[in-house]
């Protein structure tokens, strides 16, 4: 909402600088987006009078002219053709400003003297759609006489401050200048003057005579409408003109300039139809018919539907309600009496159908937030005396109005005691109904009333916070909440920090990615057509079919994140991710999962580095868990994966992304992926640990090298060694795996370090031999793995 | 006898101040203490002196070997330094060179926000609430008194799934939840993932991150809703921060607010930044809608409340002086690894 200074000051005489005026309107509620000052650079330029015009001697297209600029006669050289001696011009002298910056200093033009400038109404900021009586090309040159050495500022009316508020949505009365000025008051304290709408009627007949208001549709609040007899289509006077323009309206003529005024100044939207324009005097408000066409004001046929409401006449609709009007009821210079409608229409209406015709004007805009339909009389007779006032016509008595249910002011008991309360301060009855009274909410004998302007105020919540703004958020004393909780983070949360720890000590940058994304990424991850993960929550409105399912796994969104890296040529990459995914359930919100996802990628990066990682997360979270080879995954390399597994639950994959999701990916290089199921990690993480007695005996390290076939896993070999390995064992670590010349075809070495100790005694040599005779044993048993000779 | 001695000690200092090495000292000692050496064969020839010259001859030996024990270990421990300090002038290294060490990563620059922010709250004894991210509309929009008409529920402005759920437009339908779980005195945080239909560019994006407070207990005011940010704020932002509550409307809270802080970026004195105000708009807050506390089954005639929310990319973009919100989704690791 843009409201110029000056006319927010016709109604509340509020003295202060514009600086202050946002500071007290924004602490108040009404906050100040910015504010523009129009005309403000240009200074210096003042009414000058032509005294002579004379040929430059040098130059063929110059003139030479002496101005009665005021206090002085000045030479000025000129190029303009549109000047003749008696003209009244703006003048600007040496060091005066233009309204682009520019300085202007006495000079020589082909050699004569000149010692201003002529301007042209460009030059001075605005243009011929402002200033129409401006020439198209050449210097301004004043409707009437002028005294010399006035500032054109306030001769042309060149300078305001406008100030643009954003209004809340529960205040569309604010969307007016009069709903600023009342703001303004209410924070200044100031008092308020409404404008004028008192009518002459001076055209004689009533309005009644001339037309009835059929309302057919209930979305129409209530429709008004005033006759205006002898109309004189003319331009409007310059001061009304700058006003539409200093809010961004373009002057058209002194009806439509009205009616823009109108709704600027009480923010309701208002329309001119041609009287004779609406057949048998009878105005119909009904819906639209299923593909009724109809042509705009703006020359463009709109496609109309019965969702839509039309102003109508019995034969025709003449406008789309609160939206635009027809190009069959224009007003033209011919007209011989108008209608003007003041009209309410529900707001939900009008914004549907605004938008369903891609059609948004100043008056749908205003519509489409609420109006009080308590209004239309009002502004309707703002609207008569305006254009009285303007001598553009004159009103018949009376006003033609249907208002089906007419919307009464409703009164609340003002409890003093909660209001205090809720905003923690405590202020007298007085106090209180002085500061609501100054809101325009009348308090008195302790009970609000509320004006129907103010829709919003139902509580005394409202009331409180309409008492707190005023009486300034500012001044309430803060005070310290009393903590009657201890704060803490769940165990679920606890965790999930330590997984991010634990990810980022090992060397992994947390990424953030979108939940949602692009259908193909299962294509891309190679997921067969019935794989499960294809089943996807679908977006209704989604930005683009590259955003349009939930993800139901996090690999997508980590390839992405590796394949940008290697876009960007990062030589290596380790990233982490700890966010949801979701799955639809039949009946009810998808079910939301926790993953926890590793993806890396570089020149000495390989499988084992990443499983370490994963190890070592899983050994903080007190997890002991198996890898499995898995060879049935998509998306991983078939030789290269491997399922985490703890007491038969899946915690998650670790591998190698399959070669061709990563061609899909233009990772171009081995890339690795660990998913793991965040709720499992939590579900089995054991944070509890306890102190074990340090060893007080030595211990007996042996060398064991096995021949095994080269299919057998060392997790098998592992297994084998600690099932029979007995108390004494207490640790089998794998130092060395070799296969090649010295072994035979498809068998490698592997050799282990193994500890034993007891934590009793001192072990003796033949107790350990026999310890390591029963683990040989069972390894060759269990696979076939034998001691190397 | 004397004598003898006397110019053993002679020759004996020379040997040790020419010793080179701790191989020729060892040598020397040999030659002098050893089984066969000099003092043995001295000591030999005690017992060929007169009886009554002896014992003082004894006493002059033992002197003259611990001298010669002394000289000796005193010669090896200074031999030994030597060596010590020529073979450690020869391992010296360039300690320039770069680290061998295993890069650490990082948390992204958000989580960093939440986790300081949750910080600040737990010390205040709030706890972390969560919910879902694909949320009713009841909870998003009906539970935070948001009118079935208004704007917000727009799918200009709201995704929704093709079963008629909403991708949560704000972490607020947390709070409902809450209420509905938990009875007064309430004390939470929501940070999470929040959704609206904005097309991605530098201050906008589809996903971003919010985080929500809610208070409900008897007793609560605007006061108390003042005094937490203020506390809140001041430890986010420097105590020297400076705050502005402006009267606001969302439709869950009544009175409401916004809150502005002082400007990073001048302090207040009023730059580009912040357009010339001294402020940088910050958070929503307000004092819980009494609908919004019946709706939930909580008695707005026995309890009050306040909550807030505030976005989370615009302060980490803030703290780390990011100018483009898309670098926070793209995970470049360039990038990622500055914070």
């Amino acid at each position: 909402m843009e409201a110029p200074i000056s006319w927010v000051r016709e109604y509340t005489p509020v003295a202060c600088s514009i600086k202050e005026f946002e500071d007290v309107m924004t602490m108040s509620g009404s906050k100040v987006e910015t504010t523009r000052v129009l005309g403000g650079s240009v200074s210096g330029v003042v009414a000058g009078k032509i005294l002579s015009i004379e040929k430059h001697p040098d130059a063929d297209k110059l003139v030479v002219t002496k101005v009665d600029a005021g206090s002085e006669t000045l030479q000025i050289v000129t190029g303009a053709a549109n000047l003749k001696v008696g003209d009244f011009v703006p003048v600007a002298t040496d060091g005066a400003t233009l309204a682009d910056g520019t300085k202007i200093k006495r000079g020589k033009l082909r050699g004569v003297e000149s010692n201003g400038m002529l301007c042209s109404i460009e030059e001075l900021g605005y243009s011929r759609s402002e200033y129409p009586e401006a020439p198209e090309n050449g210097i301004y040159v004043f409707t009437e006489p002028q005294e010399p050495g006035v500032s054109v500022v306030s001769l042309l009316e060149l300078y305001d401050e406008v100030a643009e508020f954003e209004i809340t949505s529960n205040r569309t009365d604010c969307n007016s200048i009069v709903g600023i000025a009342r703001e303004a008051a209410a924070a200044f304290g100031a008092p308020f003057t409404p404008p004028d709408a008192s009518v002459k009627e001076a055209a004689g007949g009533s309005a009644s005579e001339y037309i009835s208001i059929d309302i057919q549709n209930p979305d129409c609040l209530r429709y008004c409408a005033r006759v205006i007899k002898n109309v004189k289509i003319e331009p409007s006077p310059l001061w009304l003109r700058h006003r539409l323009i200093a809010c961004g309206v373009r002057p058209i003529n002194n009806i439509v300039d009205v009616t823009n005024y109108v709704m600027l100044e009480l923010g309701q939207p208002m329309h001119a139809f041609d009287a004779d324009g609406i057949a048998g005097g009878r105005v119909v408000v009904r819906r639209a018919r299923d593909g009724e066409k109809f042509i705009t004001l703006d020359g463009n046929e709109r496609a109309l539907d019965s969702s839509m409401m039309v102003i109508a006449d019995p034969e025709k609709a003449v406008a789309i309600a609160g939206v635009m009007g027809g190009e069959n009821s224009k007003v033209t210079a011919g007209a011989s009496a108008i209608l003007l409608e003041s009209a309410c229409f529900a707001g939900a209406n009008i914004r549907q159908t605004s938008k369903k015709l891609g059609l948004r004007t100043d008056a749908s805009s205003k519509y489409e937030k609420g109006l009080d339909p308590n209004l239309c009389d009002y502004a309707v007779n703002r609207a008569a005396h305006l254009i009285e006032l303007l001598g553009a016509g004159e009103a018949a008595a009376g006003i033609s109005d249907n208002y089906p249910e007419p919307k009464p002011p409703v009164t609340l008991p003002i409890e003093y005691d909660k209001i205090n309360a809720l905003i923690g301060f405590s202020l007298s009855r007085d106090e209180i109904d002085a500061l609501l009274t100054r809101a325009f909410i009348e308090a008195r004998g302790g009970v609000a009333h509320i004006p129907t302007f103010r829709a919003d105020i139902e509580l005394q919540a409202d009331l409180a916070e309409e008492a707190a703004r005023l009486y300034g958020y500012d001044k309430i004393e803060s005070s310290a909440s009393p903590a009657a909780t201890a704060g803490r983070l769940s165990r679920r949360q606890k965790i999930t920090e330590l997984i991010k720890d634990t990810l980022a000590a090992q060397g992994y940058f947390e990424c953030v990615t979108y939940s949602f994304e692009s259908p193909k990424a299962f294509d891309r991850l190679l997921f067969p057509e019935n794989a499960p993960e294809r089943r996807a929550v679908k977006i209704q409105n989604p930005l683009g079919s590259d955003y349009s399912v939930m993800r139901t796994t996090p690999l997508n969104g980590m390839a992405e994140s590796l394949s940008l890296n290697c876009a960007r040529r990062n030589k290596e990459c380790r990233l982490f991710n700890a966010a949801r995914t979701y799955a639809p359930r039949d009946g009810g919100l998808p079910e939301e999962k926790f993953a926890v996802t590793l993806g890396a990628y570089g020149e000495k990066f390989d499988f084992f580095d990443m499983k370490g990682a994963v190890c070592a997360l899983l050994d903080v979270l007190g997890i002991k868990a198996e890898f499995l080879a898995v060879s049935d995954l998509p998306y991983a390399h078939p030789g290269r994966a491997a399922k985490i597994t703890k007491d038969g639950v899946t915690l998650g994959f670790i591998g190698e992304l399959h070669p061709t999701a990563a061609a899909n990916y233009e990772i171009g290089r081995r890339a690795y992926i660990s998913a793991l199921d965040g709720d499992a990690l939590i579900e089995s993480a054991d944070l509890s640990r306890r102190h074990a007695p340090l060893p007080k005996f030595p211990a007996i390290t042996r060398d064991i090298a096995l021949l095994a076939r080269e299919e057998v896993p060392v997790a098998e070999i592992e297994r084998a060694i600690f099932e029979r390995g007995g108390k004494i064992l207490e640790s089998a670590e794998l130092f060395d795996v070799y296969s090649g010349n010295q072994i035979g075809q498809g068998c490698k070495s592997v050799a282990y370090n193994l500890t034993l100790r007891s934590s009793e005694r001192t072990l003796t040599e033949d107790e350990a031999a026999a310890a390591i005779a029963k683990i040989l044993k069972n390894i060759e048993e269990k696979t076939g793995a034998k001691l190397r000779e | 006898m004397r004598e003898r001695l006397e110019k053993l000690t002679e020759s004996f200092r020379s040997e040790l101040a020419d010793a080179p090495d701790l191989k020729s000292l060892e040598e020397t000692r040999v030659k002098y203490l050893g089984k066969k050496g000099e003092f043995t064969a001295i000591l030999k020839g005690l017992k060929d002196l007169p009886p009554e010259e002896r014992p003082s001859a004894g006493v002059l030996i033992n002197e003259t070997r611990d001298f010669f024990e002394s000289a000796l270990e005193a010669a090896k421990t200074g031999l030994s330094r030597k060596q010590l300090d020529a073979a450690i002038e020869l391992e010296k290294i360039d300690v320039t060179l770069p680290p061998k060490r295993r890069e650490t990563g990082r948390l992204h620059p958000l989580s960093q926000i939440i986790r300081e922010i949750t910080g600040i709250f737990i010390g205040m004894g709030y706890e972390v609430a969560e919910g879902p991210e694909i949320e009713l509309t009841r909870y998003n929009f009906d539970a935070l008194n948001i009118p079935a008409d208004h704007p917000a529920r727009d799918s200009q402005d709201s995704f929704y799934t093709t079963d008629g759920h909403v991708l949560r437009t704000q972490t607020s339908p947390v709070q409902a939840r809450t209420m509905e779980a938990k009875k007064p005195p309430i004390r939470i945080i929501a940070p999470g993932r929040v959704f609206r239909a904005d097309e991605v560019d530098a201050t906008h994006s589809p996903v971003f991150h919010q985080l929500e407070g809610l208070v409900v207990d008897k007793g609560v005011t605007m006061a108390h809703l003042k005094g937490t940010l203020s506390v809140f704020l001041k430890e986010l932002f420097g105590e020297e921060t400076k705050l502005r509550f402006r009267p606001h409307h969302f439709p869950f809270t009544e009175p409401s607010a916004e809150v502005d802080v002082s400007c990073f970026a001048c302090g207040g004195k009023g730059c580009r930044v912040c357009k010339d105000s001294g402020f940088i708009e910050i958070l929503g807050c307000g004092m819980v809608h009494p609908r919004v506390l019946s709706m939930r089954g909580i008695d707005p005639e026995v309890y009050t409340g306040f909550a807030f929310g505030l976005g989370l990319e615009r302060i980490a973009m803030q703290r780390f002086g990011i100018s483009d919100m898309r670098l926070l989704y793209e995970n470049d690791v360039k990038f990622l690894s500055q914070f």
